[in-house]
């Protein structure tokens, strides 16, 4: 395995247009909506309850969700204006979700903001980790876990490195690349807080090597700060993964059905370290984050985007289509999901939205397996994508298991190389929900 | 406006079977020009009848059975292509077309089309020839435009049958052999376009050749000769390639082209024919299902180390 | 209850609806290694015949008698038997053919066909139904073999039968007289018989859905 990289792997849209080209040199804009819709599951996590009713004022950063328990997080206003609705909506996920809609006033009238220190020297280190959980934070990356449950180390496990995954890895996204070229200096007052908060004294900024520019700023802004570095990977999807940027990293290995603690280590999105900072050094919720808005829009560029936007306001404000769109995904184009409609609201986990043309995105037909042996040479887990498919096929989830499919982390790389065109992430990721279902069920 | 909906991921690399076949198929166009070049056009006819028999006989075929047609992917020009190149200049036209039948038909329809088959079509074909008509499979000619070597102009002996050739010779094509076989230089050619596009990888053609040497320099063979004349290079570098019959990770290949090497080298010292490469790449074909098992799977990222 | 066989349905059973090559893939052994012509063919399937239709009948005369724990050394002395005749009865009035099925006739002791038709049938049914049981097996065997041996004498050496067909100047595809020959023509046959026999099935049970 090469130093500073990963095992198998795919270059995505690199020598191609309209990637992250289009936006990586366009600064971060604020961006209001007039209206936004925020689900109370906007994190992996026991839903929250909604606590306004339709008609009632809000200011911005009210929580207008309590958290439902520990893996759980509480949801606020991101605008200031009136509740119009509260009620369960169909979104992305195949449950409806109950959904508090907000007309934005524009007042951006905020609730009264008690930050816990004016720098990281004076915060109270215990007060951190209910604070990040009080401020709705979670993973910015895509998979949205609350960050206090990451932060909250287990007891008999330590924690010796916090890393900040700046690899962003999928097509399209330059969100983190633009918050680590605009505000380095929040991220690593966010990594120096989560530190504080674990007791760890080891933290690596880790980017890869197609971010020259972020890797200097970043480098810059942790000169002279003790147990900070950046380190610079070898840029190939999927190093921004959990696992893989650990491995990368590291060198280390998180166990199979283990977690990153079980070899001492944590992972935060920068956006997320970005987030951690506003909410203990301003006592900012999460509100907003960066997403880029890319593909067939006429002015690509990245916004700062109130949590629940519609994704349509999001395309009106890159001036609308340049073509007619075929599929507008959430997300980067190897695991994002698919908007089935544009009114969707962002979410906190959306980095990115990515309009694609047909030209572009039309599924091909599958064609019969030619035995290339490509989807193995890709496979960052080292797993046998062509062998599982066609054991994945004969619907017995006990065989499936015992090829390793629960292994498999759905990047996509079979399927983005495939010459037959074969849907193997999608197949794997139907088989891993059916073993998962099968065994809450089995309990 | 309406939007699609299916899974990730939305990109995909521009490499379509079909993309991966017409590379081979330009790979092996400069063997067949130095074919041509060598032995006239009667090589272009050969090559020509391959190529439409084998993509009539695999659009017949589909089409009587109502199968999805996939003529589209250019593996059975691939095939027709590697059958004519596998045939001696002078052989009867018909030897081509039954060969591309019998390697569309027989070897890779019946066995479930493309991915399906357990042996290389083309290959198979040719040792099909080679058993049913050795007269005609074995009646090599001398380059129409060459050199005399001293030998009858319509027919002569191979290398391997005991002609003597220089190697430099032996390297541009200057002697006899099947149409795709002769011309070192062009199969090289080609050899290094499948390594520049990524449609193969080093270990095959590579591994085949070093372990042939190997064997045969502990045999005391003329190595040079060896992997100069015959089918050697033409076989390592087009059939023991084959995407479908040979093992899918790097380590199973490699086995492989090391089995293929030594036994090329077997058959040619201990045979009771002088060209061992056709045998020697099927048997490691058959060979291969057992590799994939044993040597298929790499280890998983995470395995094995405790929770 | 089982319908009362009658003797023409036991005899279309063994040639056509359990044809013992094409559907029982019985005996394959002789089927693929004696099929080089069709006189090939047609003597093994005729002596093979006549040892089944002989051994099915005393069989099934001494079913009562055979006790169970020995029936198969007693079924192989019966087919002993016949066998012996038969291979006497060639080397007396065909030694040509004698000569070109050479060691594949006493291995007619060991066809599974005849000895799966002795257990599966003799044993259980009465004398007139097992010999003609026999008959059916054996011709339904004779024909499978006759035809692969036709094909593969036709297009490995151009003739059929001895007589020259395919014109002088064919060049015969000498390894369809090979043992590959035996395995690709065999394998093929087999699996254009079952295609017709599936067709033939689908079209009695559409009839009979009609019916019903």
């Amino acid at each position: 395995m090469p130093k500073n990289s990963i095992r198998g792997g795919v270059h995505p849209l690199e020598r191609q247009q309209g990637g992250k080209a289009s936006t990586s040199n366009t600064p971060i804009q604020p961006y209001a909506p007039s209206v936004v819709e925020l689900s109370m599951s906007l994190f992996l996590g026991k839903p929250s309850t909604p606590v306004v009713k339709a008609g009632d004022h809000v200011k911005l950063g009210q929580v207008i969700g309590e958290s439902g328990g520990f893996v759980s997080l509480p949801v606020h206003a991101s605008v200031s204006g009136e509740v119009v609705s509260v009620r369960p909506k169909m979104m992305m996920m195949d449950q409806p979700e109950m959904t508090v809609t907000i007309r934005n006033d524009m007042q951006d009238e905020w609730v009264e903001l008690t930050p816990l220190g004016k720098n990281v020297e004076s915060v109270d280190p215990a007060a951190i980790i209910p604070a990040i959980q009080a401020a709705g934070i979670c993973g910015l990356g895509g998979a949205a876990f609350p960050t206090h449950v990451k932060l909250t180390i287990p007891a008999g496990k330590t924690c010796e490195t916090i890393i900040i995954n700046g690899a962003e890895c999928e097509t399209h996204v330059t969100a983190d690349h633009r918050l680590m070229l605009e505000s380095p200096e929040r991220i690593v007052q966010g990594l120096r807080l989560a530190m504080r908060a674990t007791n760890v004294n080891k933290g690596i900024i880790a980017i890869e090597d197609n971010k020259k520019d972020a890797i200097a700023t970043m480098q810059k802004a942790v000169a002279g700060l003790e147990g900070l570095s950046v380190v610079s990977l070898r840029a190939k999807y999927p190093q921004g993964s959990e696992k893989q940027l650990i491995q990368a990293v590291t060198g280390r290995e998180v166990p199979s059905k283990g977690l990153p603690i079980d070899v001492g280590v944590v992972v935060l999105n920068a956006g997320t370290a970005a987030a951690i900072s506003d909410a203990i050094l301003l006592g900012r919720p999460l509100i907003e984050r960066v997403t880029t808005v890319a593909g067939c829009v006429k002015t690509p560029g990245n916004f700062l985007v109130r949590i629940g936007t519609p994704v349509s306001e999001l395309i009106e404000a890159c001036g609308g289509y340049t073509e007619e769109p075929y599929r507008m995904i959430m997300g980067g184009c190897m695991t994002g999901l698919c908007v089935p409609d544009a009114a969707m609201p962002t979410g906190k986990r959306t980095n990115c939205v990515v309009a694609l043309t047909e030209k572009e995105a039309k599924a091909q037909e599958e064609g019969p397996c030619i035995r290339c042996g490509r989807c193995l040479d890709v496979c960052p887990m080292g797993l046998q994508p062509y062998r599982m498919r066609n054991i994945c096929d004969q619907g017995d989830l006990k065989k499936a298991e015992a090829c390793d499919v629960m292994e498999c982390v759905v990047c996509g790389c079979c399927t983005y190389i495939c010459p037959a065109r074969r849907q193997l992430t999608s197949v794997f990721k139907n088989t891993k929900d059916a073993i998962a279902r099968e065994a809450r069920r089995a309990k | 406006m309406s939007l699609h909906v299916s899974n990730a991921p939305y990109v995909f690399s521009g490499n379509t079977t079909r993309v991966l076949m017409r590379d081979v198929v330009i790979a092996m166009i400069p063997t067949a020009l130095a074919g041509i070049f060598f032995f006239g056009l009667r090589a272009l006819l050969h090559i020509l009848i391959g190529i439409v028999a084998a993509v009539a006989a695999e659009y017949g075929y589909q089409k009587l059975l109502k199968k999805p047609i996939r003529i589209g992917d250019c593996s059975a020009v691939v095939t027709g292509m590697l059958i004519a190149l596998n045939v001696p200049a002078a052989a009867p036209l018909w030897i081509t077309l039954i060969g591309s039948l019998v390697a569309i038909i027989l070897v890779k329809e019946l066995f479930g089309g493309i991915g399906g088959n357990f042996m290389n079509p083309a290959l198979t074909a040719r040792a099909i020839l080679m058993v049913s008509w050795p007269v005609a499979m074995t009646s090599f000619t001398l380059p129409v435009y060459g050199l005399g070597i001293g030998v009858d102009a319509v027919s002569s002996a191979t290398v391997l049958g005991g002609l003597e050739a220089t190697p430099l010779q032996m390297f541009l094509g200057l002697i006899p052999g099947t149409i795709g076989e002769v011309s070192k230089a062009a199969i090289l050619i080609g050899l290094a376009y499948l390594l520049l596009r990524g449609v193969i990888s080093w270990h095959i053609p590579v591994i085949y050749v070093a372990s042939y040497a190997v064997l045969a320099l502990l045999l005391g063979n003329d190595v040079l000769a060896g992997i100069l004349s015959g089918g050697m290079l033409f076989g390592a570098v087009f059939m023991a390639t084959d995407y479908t019959t040979s093992p899918m990770t790097k380590k199973g290949q490699m086995v492989y082209a090391a089995g293929c090497g030594l036994m090329t080298c077997i058959i040619r010292n201990f045979g009771s024919y002088p060209e061992g490469v056709t045998f020697a790449i099927l048997l490691m074909n058959i060979a291969t299902p057992l590799l994939d098992k044993y040597m298929g799977a790499g280890r998983v990222y995470g395995k094995g180390k405790k929770a | 209850m089982e319908k009362k066989k009658s003797l023409f349905s036991v005899f279309f059973n063994g040639i056509v609806t359990e044809n013992p090559t094409f559907r029982l893939v019985l005996g394959t052994c002789p089927t693929i290694a004696v099929t080089t012509s069709a006189i090939n063919g047609i003597g093994m399937g005729l002596a093979a015949t006549f040892v089944l239709v002989g051994s099915n009948f005393v069989i099934s005369l001494l079913r009562i008698f055979i006790p169970d724990k020995v029936r198969i050394p007693a079924f192989i002395v019966v087919i002993c038997t016949f066998v012996t005749m038969v291979q006497m009865l060639l080397q007396a009035y065909v030694p040509s053919l004698y000569e070109s099925l050479g060691l594949f006739i006493p291995l007619i002791v060991v066809n599974c066909i005849i000895l799966a038709r002795a257990e599966a049938f003799a044993s259980k049914n009465g004398p007139l139904l097992s010999a003609m049981d026999g008959l059916g097996m054996g011709l339904g065997f004779t024909i499978a073999i006759t035809i692969i041996g036709c094909i593969r004498e036709l297009f490995g050496t151009g003739t059929l039968f001895g007589i020259p067909i395919m014109g002088a100047s064919y060049q015969p595809m000498l390894i369809l007289v090979l043992a590959p020959g035996g395995f690709i023509v065999f394998g093929t046959v087999l699996g254009l018989a079952n295609i017709i026999m599936r067709k033939l099935e689908a079209k009695k049970a559409a009839k009979e859905g009609a019916k019903a």
